[in-house]
């Protein structure tokens, strides 16, 4: 079927330019009515990195990684992800995608599930899926409905759908919500994992306890980066030990006295 | 018991149902739309035009009948033609230039009670039934009037089927299209929705995945079930299985045990194009409702309209001429018809009002299939 009407571009056989960045932004903007949900953002990410982008609810986020795969049109600005303008259909299955809700089906089975988001991928690798499901350590389950799974358990499921195609560039919005400790460190166990055999990875969050295992983090606040460097410098550079405070003073709610 | 919390409650039901305009506003338009409609389509329904195509075989002494006939129904608004013989006048009711044929026989005043034909089409028996009550009363009365002691026996031929034919032959094939084109377009917008509200419709297109993809798929697999439960469906209405009488119980029948003139296959046909528009008209209105419960709610507004406008119930000849346009934009209208086609006048794919209906059908389901397409990314703004 070719009858989208987003523009495809169909050579992505071509990887991003040698030492090109993987994700970059050009100026975005998206406008909801009179509201700028992402106001005039530009960054160019590198391969094999995390990244956090961190900013509390409705700040814009999860709006600029949909922007980022060209699943909303931006008002002005644009987008590439390993060097191919977004959006481009053929270039998503070189990009994995875990979203805020679950997103996967209750009817069908652990297996069923990521076979499914497999073959929309357009997977034909047959162990995919069962090195999906192990990374996730879900291998036990792989029968089990994925209805009667528990939270944890389907936001593991979530994130074998979006990395059973192997992507080279992975968005996750707020992977760890509702997820508990231990969980959340065998996550950024596998998300590390994954950096380091070259997957560049976006990781949304509110929480702010999260970004130190960020090489880098990206502060949102009202659609707008307000502040970009690793935990360390950010912390240095606002003149706090605090995250949270470091937070509130790039965005101008408090002067942070010394 | 406390009043507090009982009062609590009930304000907090009027606040939600309140908010919820739809179910709000259903509340009062769907039975208004409906009783309305019913009261509407019995009150104005209109006797369709008689066209009569008179058949003199008996010659010159026939023709003083002929005349007064004639005159007395052109009188009574129907239009009148003749025909040289009955088959021209048969040719004539298939061509739809004439609605029902009066047979004057050769032995017309020679002494003997003659006996008059009416032929009618029979592709739909209560649209024919009103025709030849109408006729039957007025030969009768003309020929007493004109002073004929041999009163005429009347008998009734139709073109398709037989006179006597089963009033289930022609309702269950519409009841049959109903229920396919209801239950696969609740089944589909309730899976839409689900896919929309649960966030997989999301992650999905954030897959190379195309939107018309997404349309087929959904056609295909529904679009199975739909032929499963057509085919259950068509077993039961055509099939008759005969259990015998078990000592105290007596024998009955399992299966409608309808005989079906023409081939089980066409009407197969008609029906799993119908069911396949359904389907995408499913994944449209999922577009408008935010809970299974409001895709429910469109029943009264989007298939109960094509429930009573669609020949099923109501003659579509006999509907009040305002609303004829609107049957024509109805799937279901379509679907009844060819149905009644096959079932009734035995037709083929060689027929041409078949082949109309299989056509415009197909048609429907390629039309709402684009919208469906369109539909699929527009929140995703």
């Amino acid at each position: 079927m070719s009858t989208s009407p987003v523009p495809i571009d169909t050579d992505t056989s071509a990887g991003p330019p040698a030492g090109g960045p993987a994700v970059q932004a050009i100026g975005l903007v998206k406008t909801f009515g009179p509201i700028r949900a992402v106001d005039d953002v530009s960054f160019a990410l590198d391969p094999g990195r995390i990244y956090g982008l961190l900013g509390p609810n409705g700040s814009g986020k999860t709006t600029l990684i949909r922007l980022l795969m060209g699943m909303a049109r931006a008002s002005a600005g644009r987008a590439e992800v390993l060097g191919v303008a977004m959006p481009s259909r053929p270039n998503l299955s070189r990009i994995g995608y875990m979203t805020q809700s679950d997103g996967i089906y209750s009817a069908l089975t652990v297996a069923e599930n990521t076979a499914f988001f497999a073959a929309a991928y357009g997977v034909r690798d047959g162990s995919a899926v069962a090195d999906a499901l192990a990374i996730v350590d879900l291998g036990d389950r792989r029968d089990s409905p994925a209805g009667t799974l528990s939270g944890g358990l389907r936001r593991r499921l979530s994130l074998a759908c979006a990395l059973v195609h192997r992507p080279a560039v992975l968005f996750l919005d707020e992977p760890t919500v509702g997820v508990d400790p231990l969980l959340r460190m065998q996550f950024w166990a596998h998300f590390r994992a994954l950096a380091q055999a070259g997957t560049t990875i976006v990781v949304s969050s509110h929480v702010m306890d999260e970004a130190d295992r960020c090489d880098e983090l990206l502060f949102v606040r009202s659609g707008k980066v307000i502040a970009r460097g690793n935990g360390q410098e950010l912390r240095l550079r606002a003149g706090t030990d605090d995250l949270e405070q470091a937070f509130l003073q790039f965005g101008g709610d408090v002067a942070v006295t010394r | 018991m406390s009043l507090r919390r009982v009062v609590a409650l009930f304000r907090r039901v009027v606040l939600e149902i309140r908010r919820d305009r739809p179910s709000l506003a259903l509340l009062f338009v769907a039975p208004i739309l409906i009783t309305g409609l019913v009261a509407f389509i019995l009150r104005e329904g209109q006797t369709p035009t008689v066209q009569v195509a008179i058949v003199n075989e008996a010659g010159p002494p026939g023709a003083p009948l002929v005349a007064i006939l004639t005159r007395s129904l052109e009188e009574q608004g129907a239009s009148v033609s003749s025909a040289v013989n009955e088959p021209s006048a048969r040719q004539m009711i298939s061509a739809g230039t004439a609605t029902i044929a009066i047979v004057l026989p050769a032995n017309l005043g020679t002494g003997a009670g003659p006996t008059i034909t009416l032929v009618t089409n029979g592709l739909d028996p209560s649209s024919d039934a009103g025709q030849l009550g109408f006729l039957q009363k007025m030969v009768l009365g003309v020929i007493a009037s004109a002073g004929g002691t041999h009163l005429p026996t009347i008998v009734h031929a139709t073109l398709y089927g037989s006179p006597t034919v089963d009033p289930v032959a022609t309702f269950a094939p519409a009841i049959l299209g109903f229920f396919a084109y209801f239950f696969v377009y609740i089944l589909t917008g309730v899976s839409f929705l689900r896919e929309r509200t649960g966030g997989t419709l999301e992650r999905l297109m954030a897959t190379p995945v195309a939107r018309g993809e997404i349309v087929l798929g959904y056609t295909l697999g529904f679009g199975l079930f739909a032929t499963i439960q057509v085919g259950v469906l068509m077993l039961w209405a055509l099939g008759a299985l005969h259990v015998p009488a078990i000592g105290p119980l007596a024998g009955f029948t399992i299966g409608l045990g309808i005989t079906v003139a023409g081939s089980p296959l066409i009407a197969f046909l008609v029906v799993v194009l119908l069911a396949v528009g359904a389907v995408s008209l499913g994944i449209f209105l999922s577009t408008f409702a935010r809970t299974e419960l409001q895709i429910i709610q469109f029943i009264p507004i989007v298939l109960a309209p094509q429930f009573l406008l669609s020949g099923v119930l109501f003659p579509v000849s006999g509907l009040p001429a305002v609303l004829q346009p609107l049957v024509h934009v109805m799937p279901l209208a379509y679907a009844v018809d060819g149905l009644r086609q096959v079932f009734v006048r035995g037709a083929d794919l060689g027929v041409g009002a078949l082949q109309a209906d299989v056509a415009i059908l197909a048609l429907i389901a390629v039309f709402f299939g684009g919208i469906a397409t369109l539909t699929i990314r527009r929140e995703v703004a």
